[in-house]
């Protein structure tokens, strides 16, 4: 069963130079119980999709098309006070930077609280049970003591610990976690992933992991989204992806760093597109080496091609059989 | 100077509970809130201590006025007690130490009895001022788009006329229907006229504050714990109250510091030049009396002055030490 469907979704930055269209036609479902991963470059529209979800798309963009339907009701259409509901209780974000996603000036334990009071209007002692029990869960350790801290008196890996308790403190169906990793260094990253990967487990939350990273893909993820300038490029179940995949995704993977291969890193050649005035036809083409003179001329369709995998190019079929 | 008080309140109070706290470094450490910090790096601002103790010097003159003067203020017959002594126009001496005016006024006399008014004028500018900053400040910040347009516009008028002439204009068309000098209120005597002048003045001092707080909100917005709170269902007015406030009150409180400091100039300019309340005895109004006498009596003119010049001087080191205090950026 699906627990988000999002259907041909548009999310454009009205800005004085013209319209970014950072989301343009974005379809995917996130099962229920599974972890997804929302894949794509920088500005490829990873955390704009998120954040059209939780409706909370920084002025001047705003959605401009398209559903968004969570458990069977479409979330474009609530108004804003009824997203209010929504947003943390039942659909919960992650930030990259813990370091800047927690206000400076109060106590964890009251800031995260203050979250719990003003949703389920309870009294600050039984909040306060509840944060304790939420940074438990995130394996912070000593959270008692934790609660009276400030900050900026946790290392970089706690304060995500923290964030990510925060987000979990009203129990969400739902989480985004965008980037959680990025700003953390190596050791840490491996931690945060597990704990996610666990709390995923035992929660049986919903998880939607954005990441650039095609290891944490790897390891998390069921089923798995690549986005490339707003468009969607593939879809399909982790196996499958690996292994015969779309020439966009094709190209992530081989940029990826491997220790068993002394080689160059490989890059993709180019930058991501103008989003203003983007490219005709297929997103990719301009930096595919595959490219012919339909992908210029024509938006390739998601085509379905069998097992739950959709690719999104004109040569999937001459491609496949080459592999 | 509301700002100031429970500033310094809040200074006093977390550095009871931080002496309180020495024994246990553990505890100390988890006590480390931004005012505890500030305070502790104020404590450090010399210059800024010097200019809060000339404050506490000067709330002390103001508050026992009646005890330090030696003459009671005007229009107590008693103010012009040297005249009839004879010793009207005299230079400083042990009696007068800071010399009487051609009236035969006592200028220590005047002087201590005016600094009452410095304060109110302070103290209720600065009130005002700081009201309209945030409201308008916060709201354009914040809101943005045709909300932050039209407040911005409006600012810039206040911004680009010559604010001393507006004054002046309004000071003078205020000043002249006041049938009633005083107003009483819990039986204090407030001058009428000279609530005119700081309210006028008030107005013409919040748009530059407005700005700088407005850029500040903007700046907050684009921050990811701002963005995190409405992930998690926080209402606007929410994060105004409880995240975007906060973070700019250090901000408020040296702009409300430093404008006390330029509405004591500012009355000073507008009494100065006559426009000031006729009914009270300002440190301008003083100068003002006796500006004509320059050549003769010039300590008439002088210690008013000088006490002006000391007050400023004090609001500014203190916003300047509250400044370095609270700027996160100037970590040691």
């Amino acid at each position: 069963m699906n627990l988000l469907e999002i259907s041909n979704l548009k999310t454009h930055f009205f800005t004085e130079a013209g319209v970014v269209k950072a989301v343009d036609d974005v379809s995917f479902n996130v099962e229920k119980g599974c972890t997804l991963g929302l894949v794509g470059e920088s500005g490829s529209g990873k955390s704009v999709t998120a954040q059209s979800v939780l409706r909370i798309v920084p002025k001047p963009g705003r959605i401009v098309d398209g559903k968004i339907l969570f458990d069977g009701e479409d979330l474009v259409q609530k108004k804003d006070g009824e997203m209010q509901r929504y947003r943390g209780k039942r659909i919960s974000l992650i930030f990259q930077d813990p370091t800047s996603s927690l206000n400076p000036l109060f106590t964890i334990g009251n800031q995260l609280s203050d979250i719990v009071i003003q949703h389920d209007k309870v009294k600050k002692d039984a909040a306060i049970e509840t944060v304790i029990k939420t940074l438990k869960l995130t394996r912070l350790p000593d959270p008692e003591e934790a609660i009276r801290r400030y900050p900026h008196q946790f290392s970089g890996g706690m304060k995500q610990r923290i964030c990510i308790a925060r987000a979990l403190l009203l129990n969400p169906q739902l989480l985004f976690a965008d980037e959680p990793t990025t700003s953390l260094d190596v050791t840490i990253q491996a931690q945060i992933i597990s704990l996610l990967k666990d709390l995923q487990k035992d929660i049986g939350m919903t998880l939607v992991m954005i990441t650039h990273d095609m290891g944490v893909v790897a390891e998390m993820c069921k089923c798995v989204v690549v986005l490339y300038a707003g468009h969607v490029m593939e879809i399909g179940p982790i196996e499958t992806i690996f292994e015969a995949p779309h020439p966009y995704t094709a190209a992530l993977l081989k940029a990826v760093p491997r220790l068993d291969q002394t080689r160059k890193l490989i890059s993709i050649p180019g930058n991501i597109p103008n989003l203003i005035t983007p490219p005709t036809g297929c997103r990719f083409h301009p930096r595919c080496e595959y490219a012919v003179a339909l992908c210029k001329e024509k938006k390739p369709p998601l085509e379905d091609v069998g097992g739950d995998h959709f690719i999104s190019c004109h040569r999937w079929r001459e491609l496949r059989r080459g592999a | 100077m509301l700002t100031l008080r429970r500033n310094r309140k809040n200074e006093t109070g977390n550095s009871a509970s931080l002496s309180g706290k020495d024994t246990d470094s553990e505890t100390k450490r988890r006590g480390a809130s931004q005012w505890a910090v500030a305070w502790r790096r104020f404590k450090k601002h010399k210059s800024g201590l010097f200019g809060l103790g000339m404050i506490v010097v000067l709330l002390i003159v103001a508050i026992f006025n009646t005890v330090i003067a030696p003459y009671p203020a005007r229009p107590a017959p008693d103010a012009l007690k040297p005249l009839y002594d004879g010793e009207a126009a005299q230079a400083p001496s042990w009696k007068h130490p800071f010399g009487t005016t051609r009236m035969g006024l006592d200028v220590f006399s005047e002087i201590v009895h005016g600094s009452v008014y410095t304060i109110y004028v302070a103290v209720a500018a600065t009130l005002i001022t700081t009201v309209l900053t945030v409201a308008v400040g916060i709201t354009a910040g914040y809101f943005g788009r045709y909300i932050d347009e039209l407040l911005m516009r409006i600012t810039e008028i206040f911004l680009v006329f010559p604010s001393l002439l507006l004054i002046l204009v309004f000071a003078r068309i205020f000043q002249l229907g006041n049938a009633e000098p005083f107003y009483s209120f819990l039986g204090i005597n407030i001058p009428i006229g000279l609530t005119m002048i700081i309210l006028i003045v008030s107005i013409f001092a919040w748009a530059g504050n407005a700005r700088v707080v407005r850029g500040e909100v903007l700046r907050l917005k684009e921050t990811e714990f701002i963005q995190a709170e409405k992930s998690l269902g926080a209402s606007s007015w929410w994060i105004m109250l409880k995240h975007v406030f906060p973070n700019v009150l250090p901000q408020i409180i040296v702009l409300a510091t430093l404008s006390m400091a330029s509405a004591v100039l500012v009355e000073a300019a507008v009494s100065f030049l006559g426009f000031g309340d006729p009914n009270t005895y300002t440190w301008g109004r003083l100068m003002e009396e006796s500006y004509s006498d320059m050549s003769t009596t010039w300590w008439s003119e002088v210690f008013p002055g000088l006490a002006v010049f000391l007050t400023v001087l004090a609001f500014n080191l203190f916003g300047d030490g509250i400044a370095d205090a609270l700027n996160p950026r100037l970590r040691e």
